[in-house]
């Protein structure tokens, strides 16, 4: 017998492998080995040739990364809690173009789908888009989205993703993610708005106002969420919590606000004026309980500015003046701006005599209508002359002649300290942004001629801001404390605990109780019975000073008028400064316009600041309708409102007496062609022309303010 | 005749091979794939449970399957085979187009890779063709033959999927070397030098196919990639150098479990072809080596159950089958280390993907059942 296979094919089936098979069988089998082997010794290779430089490579593509997790900026409340400012969280819309492109075909369309149905996103530039920054993992596509519209999109793309899964479809929405943002949000919209200030960059920078002053504060620190490696290349993920920012309450009352805004924006309408702006403080501790001036603007808006300015001007701006225009509307003129104050600083000139005991507040002088000094006829707002006044009385009266003659007994020196101690010429430290350096505005008494102590005497040849000269004037009223004008008042965490306490800040002494109670006795009269009687309210001890600041250059006529008053003037608990910077009209110089916004304004704010009238109920009368234009004739005639036409007479027997006082004053150069018109004006006091003396070249008030020659008034600094 | 005890075998050696790697490779798909799985299906075990489940069903098939006499799954080896053929036809018509390739067949949210199918069927149609014709292999019409009834399917199959073709190829031609005799024997060698050397020497070969049309777009630009990996990193040479970084950085003792870098979206797919760079990265030089050992203990079983089946017709079933093994792990780890270009072979048990391991599974099973047919005398 051979071997079997070789006899029966078939039978070689039912046994195993021959010996030739077995051998091509160990030889396959050595072939795989030797295969297994040498792929062995390519990996041994790669490890010990390649390790380090693929690990660090491996380390160089690791994306740490890191994501900002923002922080809420802090609110702005008022004094009472009101919101002023707040955040409210919105959601950016992510897209992640290397995401979507690491499967195309299944995701870009869905994707972009779903974007245009939700958000009415255009298609073909979102299919641009992913396919220009194809390897980007972060494109910012949308901003503050509402959690609304990010809830309908997340349903709509669970729903759409489980309907591809049901039916067994590998295309899904992707690569779409939503980032936490804030956006700020003002609830008043215009009101307070230069003092509130607004933010850009997504609410990272304040402009203007506590936004700006309190940046810091408001803003917090972002937190972050990034990635590292650690000792053993492994990557660790740590997430840093955001620290939000802090509550910033301010003095602000936003009633109160809102009452100021309502009375200037009334008079804007009615009358208009360049700038129309209203301090209320608190002249026992410096708080600012209102601040506004006539250009309100939308602070959730900040850059339309439509209000001011025709559509064809902002067409025609160009970047420069686009931003000047905006900066005069967001600029806050009550911190900003400086104007020569006018008489109602007449205070400051008595208290420094009284302070230095040049007078004793007995003396009296006579007032001829006019005074030289220095060469200079200077004249007095009444131009026949006020005849004798005592002190108090040449406050009443307003009058300049009596004012130059104690500035005299003071002397520069002494005067010039005086305006120093009353804070002119130093910032008030108010906090808010954008207070000048007016140092520059006030005179060394080595350069003074005695012209200039004599304008200085009522108010004029030097500059001042509405805050100096509300702090100034708190100060006078309330004892002779000076406290820093401030607009905060306390600062919380986002927990509402209380992180500072701002307590009023006392700076100095200006005057002593005596002279304070003097001039306070001479500044109700003046309410009572000299040029402030317009500001009067029955029921009501207010004290308060008018004041007519003729502008630079003096040939043009232009004037700031002014009314700042307290109540009670026995215990001064509200201090009001009402300043009408050129108002529109030919004739200016009346400072009643200021005075009727005063006595608008404490109608309302003084029963709101539950400061009651005296005496009985049967004195009460109902609040007036108030009309601060011109033309009373046409206004009465329709609704003939009793307490109206009440006024109305007031006002006309206001004029009588002003007539009588200034004689035939009023319009000197016969510049007024209109005498017969009906107008309510309290002529107290007006700064005459000076006719020129033979040879003089000089027509007008002597000297120019310190300062004006060079633009050095400080910008608005918000942009 | 004094009758000793006689007692059935089972290999429990290649039972724990399986079971071994199995769960190995669960472990690594878990690992490889958990992150991009949370973040595509919200669900990091999504690969692996899916894997799991059909691994179960493989293994409840391969037990199944062990336990039945091959001699009568044979019998089913002529219609396998005419059915892996209508299937790719019908896959090239009606199969669903993925990144420009036709090679899933699909009903609903099941879908199938009948590739897969194809290699199990071609591995019981030749050895019991094989067998049958017996010595008529060494004449030039049974060599004709034979390679005729290979390249069929073969083309079939490499028409989509031109790695999986060569697979399809060499696993017959594997298993006709071992009955080859004299010039026949040099003609199989022929045919392997030929493969081997298109393998070594890339560029000349791809220069050559690129011009002849032969290749596809996407397989030229992976041919391309071959050459020169960092020149093309956004295509596959991407994922052929982020598996070298991964290979590279995982120095002798690894990163750790689970501690790869590359499979945090770096190594796209992690779970699938390029799984064995994680395993570098993540084992170290040690664990691919550990790895390499286990698959080659499974093929030293396959080749054992090879040379002492009772018959040719379990012998040559299991040595398709270890041809079958070996060639996707040498193919897989070839294209992971940048030996070959990037074909898109997967490795055994280990991979993602539920048709390979099913019928992996089916394919043990008949080994197994192999094993079943031996008597133990003592």
């Amino acid at each position: 017998m051979k071997t079997s296979q070789n006899e029966n094919p078939t039978q070689g089936r039912n046994k195993g492998l021959t010996r030739p098979m077995q051998a091509k069988l160990a030889i396959t089998g050595m072939v795989i080995l030797l295969a297994l082997i040498a792929l062995i010794v390519t990996l041994c290779s790669i490890q010990s040739n390649y390790s380090d430089e693929y690990n660090q490579k491996i380390l160089s593509q690791q994306r740490y990364d890191s994501r900002d997790i923002p922080a809420r900026r802090g609110d702005i409340t008022d004094r009472n809690g009101s919101f002023l400012a707040t955040s409210t969280k919105v959601y950016n819309l992510i897209i992640d173009p290397s995401q979507i492109n690491s499967n195309q075909e299944n995701y870009l369309e869905p994707t972009i789908t779903l974007l245009n149905e939700v958000f009415g996103f255009e298609t073909a530039e979102l299919r641009n888009l992913i396919i220009e920054k194809s390897d980007s993992a972060y494109v910012r596509y949308a901003k503050q989205m509402t959690f609304d519209q990010k809830t309908e999109f997340e349903n709509r793309k669970e729903e759409i993703n489980n309907e591809f899964k049901q039916n067994g479809d590998s295309r899904r929405v992707y690569g779409i993610w939503f980032e936490d943002s804030y956006q700020r949000y003002y609830p008043n919209n215009t009101a307070a708005s230069c003092l509130v200030g607004f933010t850009f960059e997504d609410g990272l920078e304040g402009s203007g106002g506590i936004e700006q002053y309190y940046n810091d504060e408001l803003t917090g620190t972002n937190g972050r969420e990034y990635g590292y490696l650690n000792d053993d290349s492994t990557l660790e993920r740590v997430i840093k919590p955001a620290q939000d920012g802090n509550t910033v309450v301010s003095t602000i009352d936003i009633n109160i606000q809102n009452i100021v805004e309502k009375y200037l924006m009334q008079f804007q309408n009615e009358m208009g004026s360049k700038t129309a702006a209203c301090i209320v403080m608190n002249p026992k501790n410096g708080e600012i309980l209102a601040m506004a001036n006539s250009h309100p603007f939308n602070l959730n808006d900040p850059r339309d500015i439509s209000a001011y300015y025709t559509e064809e001007e902002l067409a025609g701006f160009d970047d420069a003046q686009m931003n000047d225009a905006w900066n005069s509307v967001w600029r806050n003129f009550c911190v900003t701006d400086t104007y020569e104050p006018g008489s109602t600083s007449k205070i400051f000139t008595v208290s420094a005599a009284l302070e230095e005991g040049t007078i004793n507040g007995t003396e009296s002088y006579l007032c001829e209508g006019y005074k030289e000094v220095g060469g200079w006829k200077i004249r007095c707002n009444v131009h026949s002359g006020h005849g004798w006044l005592n002190v108090t009385e040449s406050i009443m009266q307003s009058c300049n002649v009596a004012m130059m003659k104690i500035v005299e007994g003071v002397g520069k020196e002494k005067f010039t300290k005086f305006i120093h101690i009353f804070g002119f010429g130093q910032k008030s430290g108010i906090d808010l942004p954008g207070e000048p350096d007016t140092a520059q505005f006030i005179r060394d008494p080595a350069d003074m001629y005695s012209s200039d102590l004599a304008t200085n005497a009522f108010g004029q040849n030097y500059n001042c801001t509405m805050v100096q000269m509300a702090a100034a004037y708190a100060s006078v009223i309330n004892g002779g404390s000076y406290y820093e004008p401030h607009i905060v008042k306390q600062i919380l965490n986002s927990q509402g605990s209380v992180v500072n306490n701002i307590e009023p800040k006392l700076v100095r002494q200006t005057v002593s109780p005596s002279t304070s109670a003097f001039i306070n006795n001479a500044l109700s009269e003046t309410v009572e019975e000299g040029t402030g009687k317009a500001a009067k309210i029955a029921g009501y001890n207010i004290g308060g000073k008018t004041g007519t600041a003729e502008k630079f250059p003096r040939d043009k006529k232009n004037y700031v008028v002014s009314f700042i008053g307290c109540a009670p003037i026995e215990d001064p608990q509200v201090l009001c400064y009402v300043v009408v910077d050129e108002p529109n009209t030919d004739d200016q110089a009346h400072s009643t316009f200021a005075t009727n916004i005063f006595r608008a304004i404490m109608y309302e704010v003084l029963p709101y600041m539950n400061i009651f009238r005296e005496g009985d109920d049967s004195e009460y009368e109902p609040p007036e309708p108030v009309y601060f234009g011109l033309d009373k004739k046409e206004e009465t005639e329709g609704a003939a409102d009793a307490a109206q036409s009440a006024a109305a007479q007031e006002e006309v027997s206001q004029e009588q007496v002003q007539e009588n006082n200034a004689a035939e004053e009023v319009q000197s150069e016969g510049q007024h062609e209109e005498p017969e018109t009906k107008r309510a004006y309290d002529t107290e006091e007006y700064v005459e022309h000076f006719t020129p003396e033979e040879g003089e070249e000089e027509e007008m008030l002597p000297g120019t303010p310190p300062g004006l020659e060079a633009e050095t008034v400080p910008e608005f600094t918000g942009l | 005749m004094a009758k000793t005890k006689r007692k059935h075998f089972y290999d429990y050696g290649l039972l724990f091979a399986i079971i071994f790697l199995t769960i190995f490779g669960l472990v690594m798909i878990y690992s490889a794939s958990s992150y991009t799985a949370q973040i595509k299906m919200g669900d990091p075990g999504y690969y692996m449970k899916r894997q799991g489940f059909l691994a179960l069903i493989g293994f409840a098939a391969m037990i199944v399957i062990s336990l039945i006499d091959y001699h009568k799954i044979l019998r089913f080896a002529v219609p396998a085979y005419l059915l892996s053929i209508v299937l790719m036809i019908v896959t090239m018509v009606a199969g669903r187009e993925i990144n420009g390739r036709r090679r899933w067949l699909g009903i609903g949210s099941l879908s199938f890779q009948p590739t897969e199918f194809v290699k199990i069927a071609n591995i019981l149609f030749m050895a019991d063709y094989i067998v049958n014709l017996g010595k008529k292999i060494n004449t030039m019409k049974g060599f004709l033959t034979v390679v005729g009834l290979t390249a069929v399917p073969s083309a079939l199959v490499a028409y989509n999927n031109l790695s999986s073709g060569i697979i399809v190829f060499l696993i017959p031609a594997a298993m006709a070397f071992m009955v080859a005799e004299k010039k026949f024997v040099w003609a199989y060698i022929g045919l392997f030098a030929a493969i081997v050397l298109v393998l070594l020497f890339k560029r000349p070969a791809a220069a050559f196919l690129t011009s002849t049309g032969i290749l596809k777009p996407y397989q030229i630009s992976r041919v391309l990639v071959w050459l020169e990996p960092e020149a093309h990193p956004l295509d596959g040479g991407y994922q052929v150098l982020q598996g070298l970084y991964a290979i590279g950085s995982g120095g002798v003792w690894g990163k750790g479990l689970g501690q790869s870098i590359q499979k945090l979206g770096f190594v796209p797919e992690a779970q699938n072809d390029m799984i064995f760079s994680i395993i570098c990265e993540e084992l170290g030089f040690f664990g691919a080596l550990l790895v390499i050992v286990i698959f080659a203990f499974l093929l030293y079983r396959l080749f054992v159950l090879a040379n002492s089946a009772p018959d040719r017709y379990g012998a040559f079933l299991c040595i398709g089958v270890m041809a079958h093994v070996a060639i996707q792990v040498i193919l897989n780890i070839a294209v992971v280390s940048n030996v070959i270009p990037n074909t898109g072979v997967t490795l055994p048990f280990i991979s993602y993907g539920g048709t390979s391991v099913i019928f992996l599974m089916c394919e043990m099973g008949l080994a197994l059942s192999v094993s079943r047919r031996i008597y133990l005398d003592y």
